[in-house]
């Protein structure tokens, strides 16, 4: 499946059920859902909040593979920026040190199996993967 | 789909998606709350880490009056995704 969504949050509820269709077309372990969504939610919101330098759409591609799925988002005429390096959040701080933000690309790399970046040509490409083996 | 609203016991109730489309909603309704708040998670199905952080400011206000939130029936899979952001250890969680 490939799809291009433009960059608004009203988006999430297309990529959801787009991602729905795709999980029982391809008969894909529903309990990967959860993770799956969380993960293509926090990167697209990433690319919609941080890219603000183009108003090109974001091109979503699912593929199945063995016992899972694998996703990527390629966001067009952009500066380099990898998720990958995302700092890491304290999640033992007492309340008054944490603050809202800082936590999307935290719980994409916590849930994700597989994580890539690739940039080339002003194209940022992130690709994740789940696997119910993984679980 | 994201509704939120009080229940005839006073406690706010949540259903569906707490997603980055829905937090500011979400956001506007909390910040009319004052002292403590229990929010029944029981039809929540998902939430991101922008959910989280409408809780996180909410529970920050409300504590700052030595209150806070109570988030009550949390099912396993947003369970999980507090023990992940370790909110687990800032609010009272009570699991389904």
């Amino acid at each position: 499946m490939q799809k291009k969504y433009s960059r608004n949050f009203d988006q999430i509820q297309e990529i959801v059920k787009d991602t729905e269709h795709f999980f029982a077309a391809n008969n894909i372990d529903d309990s990967l859902r959860m993770k799956v969504d969380l993960s293509l939610e926090e990167l697209f919101v990433n690319m919609v909040n941080y890219n603000t330098e183009t108003d090109q759409n974001i091109l979503v591609e699912m593929r199945a593979i063995d016992k899972g799925i694998e996703i990527s988002l390629t966001d067009f005429d952009v500066e380099r920026f990898d998720p990958t390096l995302a700092p890491d959040v304290d999640i033992d701080a007492p309340l008054s040190a944490r603050s809202p933000g800082g936590l999307g690309l935290y719980l994409v790399l916590k849930m994700a199996d597989s994580i890539n970046y690739q940039y080339y040509d002003r194209k940022s490409k992130i690709t994740f993967t789940n696997r119910v083996s993984a679980e | 789909m994201f509704e939120i609203g009080f229940k005839e016991s006073g406690e706010v109730a949540v259903s569906g998606r707490l997603d980055a489309a829905q937090a500011a909603r979400a956001q506007e309704f909390l910040d009319s709350l004052d002292g403590r708040c229990v929010i029944d998670m029981t039809e929540l199905e998902y939430v991101s880490s922008a959910g989280l952080g409408v809780l996180l400011r909410t529970h920050k206000r409300l504590m700052a009056g030595k209150e806070g939130l109570e988030l009550v029936n949390v099912n396993k899979h947003i369970a999980d995704i507090f023990r992940y952001s370790g909110f687990d250890k800032l609010f009272a969680i009570t699991t389904l």
